[in-house]
């Protein structure tokens, strides 16, 4: 082995009476233990800090966003749906048409632990499949399960034949939760 | 000879502060695992309201884990706070 030469000479007492082996050398000692839990609790901090910050500046980014064609909304049939992306390339979305052919878009998030949310055609409702949660259709408000508040809205016009998302909305706590 | 047997071992009740700071330090570290998974459903659930107590909540585990790795070491049986070596003058 290429580390043999920074094995520890046995000098002490102990060692000679109760000679180790040289895997068990390779524990990890108490002190180091106590620094790894150290850095533990600052990566927790950090995080905690970090996914508080986050959310606060996005709490507070603007609203106006552009208008954003979807495409193949217009030959969507009722009482189903289709993904897009809104306002940005990573931002998922869900467009929904309803039975009675209206147009309702979500942010795809579930507001639970962010899992995708699809649409349930047997159901008609929106569903996430992680913890069984699900929300209305038509205004996007929890109708069972343990997310907190409803999914966040998505405008939707239709200019000319053609569907648009025009803004997005974030549902205040305790709104249809 | 007899006195040296009777002599308390420089290293004794060492063992049982280590084990104490080690588990005060992992329990820490369980607390602030609860405050990140109580901090991301807040986010995400947009209970800004709670985000700064938890964030505080969080910094303090980690001065107190902090001072325990630093602060909080066993103390020798030999010698006090103050420099004074016991059973100097015996």
């Amino acid at each position: 082995m290429a580390d043999e030469n920074d094995v520890r000479a046995a000098t002490a007492p102990y060692q000679a009476e109760f000679p180790y082996e040289r895997d068990e050398e390779a524990q990890v000692t108490r002190r180091e233990f106590c620094n790894f839990l150290g850095l533990t609790s600052a990566a927790l901090f950090a995080g905690a800090a970090g996914f508080a910050t986050k959310a606060a500046l996005d709490a507070r980014a603007s609203e106006s966003l552009p208008a954003a064609h979807i495409e193949g909304a217009e030959t969507l049939a009722p009482n189903s749906s289709l993904n897009f992306h809104y306002p940005g390339e990573r931002d998922s979305a869900i467009l929904v048409r309803t039975a009675d052919g209206a147009y309702h878009a979500y942010g795809q998030k579930c507001t639970h632990l962010s899992c995708p949310v699809y649409y349930s055609r047997d159901h008609r409702r929106l569903e996430c499949p992680c913890h069984e949660g699900a929300f209305d259709a038509g205004t996007g408000n929890v109708l069972y399960g343990p997310p907190p508040r409803a999914l966040d809205t998505i405008e939707v016009e239709v200019r000319e034949g053609q569907v648009w998302a025009t803004g997005r909305t974030a549902a205040r706590p305790g709104n249809g939760g | 000879m007899e006195a040296e047997l009777t002599k308390p071992h420089p290293k004794a009740g060492q063992t049982a502060v280590w084990q104490a700071r080690l588990i005060m330090l992992v329990m820490i570290n369980i607390a602030q695992l609860w405050i990140l998974a109580a901090t991301v459903d807040a986010a995400l659930a947009r209970h800004y309201s709670v985000l700064l107590p938890l964030v505080v909540a969080s910094g303090v585990c980690l001065l107190i884990t902090l001072s325990i790795i630093k602060w909080w070491r066993p103390t020798s049986r030999q010698k006090t706070s103050t420099g004074y070596v016991r059973g100097h003058d015996r």
